[in-house]
């Protein structure tokens, strides 16, 4: 029982391999093999886990959020209404350049995959994982939505599984367009928290173009529609912050996804 | 049963931590928790295995711990940056325990919880810290000032459960109990107290409670159990007998004929031959009393001399015998009845300044010179530790008076490099203080040689002295400095009292033991 002299040696060793693993990870920007080996072995688990605990939890969000799901359709039928009484204001050609936009969108040659939520990432990272990978069609960045809106793009894939960066981290940066308008920006994250606080932050590159609150924010797309297709919406802005004077137009963005009770996603597939 | 407690036990470590990982993951934090974050159980029970287990353990399940949470799908950090900030953690908090426990000898719930909850708020700090320090775009100064406060809260919270049950997992099958070393130290002390040092102190339990015999019979030096049960084994080694001394000479403090023990039995814990018992000129037909049995410590009598000269105590009961001339001794110490060496005439008087308390003093020998100045401690008195352990019985040679018979004249003092440790000697027990041949005694007491012991480099027998402290661990190479603190060197057990901390925290069910056991080291109440 020479455990005293064990320890340090194996200190050593540890913290040696734990430093590597890091400098290695840090090397391949996140995506090292130690990841995919990660995702295989706990994967499954994980799957099997969220199985038995999905059905508990949405029974316990139904218990909890009856009186936040009341208010939330309530401030939706405002919204509703407010979006009515601004869309009557809008230009009409406008209004045609949008409807056009969501119709090609919704009539793309794009497929949906649905999967659930099985586990989310710590205190600081916003990511989940879901319960479809390789072998249900999903790829590498590939957009994430929900009924509700734009909720991130998939980052990591492993056989059954995938990782999901959602919006508001901060390492995500959305290309956005303003409905409306037309104006380009981006959209990046600050974090779970602070979104579920403020929001997430847009940068119109723009700096002649106006801001105001109530504008609804939709992705502007990417080439190939990766790692985000056009057209689906995000949030309004609902406040600008930019300071007078300033090169570019800044906004706070509350969006329309509830990023933390994340249930059913839709995974949109290139066929 | 044995096996497979110790094989579950083995496997608790590995399953608790896949099972926190998991439902760290899935459930924590997925969970809608206010502050937006929640607490970390993989974390939680990895500081809680170092600090049930110890530094090894907790690093092995930190980084195997942190390794699963960087790598298991949704991690949005670094591979390894968990592991790295968990392996620390656990190894400290397992160092700190061993600390603690080393130090008091006991580990508590509240200590094991403190370490703990300190290990947890590290290990958040630790987290952020490191992600800062690889620029992870999450982790923002605002994110900090937002998530860890509350993480920290949460963990803490959950800290006494996370502890509850892992120790539950990896309980022992006996209750931990203090370090022998330290058990010993006391056991030394003891042993010390009943060979003569304190001697109204004995081990508690060991023997009868003492029956108060009459004034006049009761020795209050008790070496052995006279009459009694016998202490215990060992102490039963030196019950003192009489020996016929050869060559009728007088002695006037026989240490120990021991004609029982089988020779070398106990000699390297208790004291060996020639310890504590009152010899008696040869030839005088020994005096018929109740009590104290034979052997009980008395100063001797001249050969031939009157059998009692007054009523109580008897002539030559642990008295000083003062020769005609000698100044008075002054009452207040040492108090009466202790034991006190033969003070001729001349010898230097007592000194009361220090060090009081009681503490057991004897007188000086005859022909001991007494130019040492008395720094500290005095020669002549018995000091049976100090707080810390330092120095203790600390003395080049037997203290002198203490234990000691006279030397006779012309006889070769001790030498002064041995004991090592200061231990007590008792003076001619063996080949280094004895008598130069032909030189006749002064009638003082005076060592008896059991036999011709050879001398060796080895100590001779019937020193009270410790098994040798173990050597310093080697260094092999200067450069390991840097990362192992220096560890002070490996004290004999023996050579140290038990530290006042351990005393005073030891689980003794009798205050007042624990209270003498106090006064024994000399530590504050």
């Amino acid at each position: 029982m020479n455990e005293a002299r064990w320890t340090r040696p194996v200190l050593i060793v540890l913290l040696v391999a734990a430093i590597a693993l890091i400098t290695l990870d840090f090397r391949a920007a996140g995506g090292s093999k130690a990841h995919g080996i990660g995702a295989e072995v706990f994967g499954p688990v994980e799957r099997t886990a969220g199985a038995v605990v999905s059905p508990v939890e949405s029974l316990i969000h139904a218990a909890t959020g009856n009186q936040g799901a009341e208010i939330a359709s309530l401030q939706q039928q405002n919204d509703q209404l407010r979006a009515q009484l601004s869309q009557a204001q809008i230009s009409a050609q406008d209004q045609a350049q949008l409807t056009q936009l969501l119709r090609l969108t919704s009539a793309s040659h794009y497929k949906v995959v649905a999967a659930t939520v099985i586990a989310a990432g710590g205190a600081y990272s916003d990511t989940v994982t879901i319960s479809a990978g390789s072998r249900q069609g999903i790829a590498p960045n590939e957009t994430v939505l929900n009924g509700d809106g734009l909720v991130g793009t998939v980052t990591a894939v492993a056989g059954t599984t995938a990782t999901v960066q959602l919006a508001t981290d901060a390492n995500s940066t959305v290309g956005v367009e303003v409905a409306g308008t037309g104006e380009i920006g981006a959209l990046t994250g600050t974090g779970e928290t602070m979104a579920a606080a403020q929001g997430l932050k847009l940068t119109l590159f723009s700096a002649t173009a106006t801001l105001t609150a109530g504008q609804t924010i939709v992705t502007f797309g990417s080439v190939g529609g990766r790692p985000y297709v056009a057209g689906v919406p995000i949030g309004q802005v609902t406040q600008v912050t930019s300071q007078p004077g300033s090169l570019t137009q800044t906004a706070l963005v509350k969006p329309f996804a509830d990023f933390t009770g994340l249930g059913v996603l839709g995974v949109v597939v290139s066929r | 049963m044995t096996a497979l407690r110790v094989t579950a036990q083995a496997l608790a470590v590995p399953f608790a931590l896949v099972v926190a990982v998991i439902v760290q993951l899935t459930v924590v934090n997925r969970a809608p928790l206010p502050f937006g974050t929640g607490p970390d159980l993989v974390l939680l029970t990895v500081t809680a295995v170092a600090v049930c287990t110890g530094p090894l353990a907790g690093m092995l399940a930190g980084f195997a711990g942190g390794l699963a949470l960087d790598v298991a799908p949704p991690a949005g950090h670094l591979a390894g940056e968990y592991a790295l900030v968990f392996c620390l953690v656990g190894y400290a908090c397992g160092r700190v325990r061993n600390v603690i426990l080393h130090a008091t000898g006991e580990q508590t719930m509240v200590t094991s919880l403190t370490v703990m909850v300190l290990g947890v708020a590290a290990g958040e700090a630790g987290k952020a810290a490191l992600g800062r320090l690889v620029s992870d775009p999450d982790v923002t100064t605002v994110a900090i000032r937002h998530v860890l406060p509350a993480a920290v809260i949460y963990d803490v919270l959950l800290c006494p459960f996370v502890l509850w049950l892992v120790s539950l997992a990896l309980r022992r099958p006996a209750p931990e109990r203090a370090p022998r070393p330290e058990f010993t130290q006391v056991a030394n002390v003891f042993r010390a107290a009943s060979a003569g040092a304190v001697p109204r102190l004995r081990l508690a339990g060991s023997t009868p409670a003492p029956v108060r015999a009459p004034a006049r019979a009761e020795p209050k030096l008790r070496l052995s159990s006279g009459g009694s049960a016998p202490l215990s084994g060992t102490y039963a080694a030196f019950s003192p007998t009489r020996a016929p001394l050869p060559g009728g000479r007088t002695v006037k403090l026989n240490f120990g004929q021991d004609g029982h023990a089988a020779p070398g039995q106990w000699q390297r814990v208790s004291p060996g031959k020639g310890w504590l018992s009152t010899g008696r000129p040869a030839g005088v037909a020994t005096p018929r009393r109740a009590a104290p049995g034979k052997g009980w410590l008395r100063a001797g009598r001249p050969a031939g001399g009157p059998a009692t000269r007054g009523t109580s105590p008897p002539g030559g009961w642990l008295r000083a015998q003062r020769p005609a001339g000698a100044p008075a001794v002054r009452r207040a110490s040492p108090p009466k009845g202790w034991l006190r060496a033969e003070r001729p005439a001349g010898a230097a008087s007592f000194r009361r300044a220090s060090p009081g308390n009681g503490w057991l003093r004897t007188g000086r020998p005859v022909g001991v010179p007494t130019g040492r100045p008395m720094s500290s401690p005095p020669r002549g008195w018995l000091r049976v530790g100090r707080p810390g352990g330092t120095a203790t019985l600390r003395s080049m040679s037997p203290p002198r008076g203490w234990l000691r018979v006279q030397p006779p004249a012309g006889a070769r003092t001790l030498r002064r490099r041995s004991p090592g440790n200061g231990w007590l000697r008792p003076a001619g027990s063996g080949a280094l203080a004895a008598p130069r041949r032909g030189l006749p005694g002064r009638g003082g007491a005076r060592p008896v040689r059991q036999a011709q012991v050879p001398r060796s480099t080895a100590p001779p027998k019937g020193w009270i002295r410790p098994a040798k402290p173990a050597p310093p661990p080697k260094r092999k190479s200067p450069r390991k400095r840097w990362i192992r603190p220096v560890k002070p060197p490996r004290r004999s057990s023996y050579g140290t009292a038990p530290s006042t901390r351990w005393v005073r925290h030891s689980h003794s069910p009798w205050p007042g033991r624990r209270r003498r056991l106090l006064a024994l080291v000399g530590g504050r109440k």
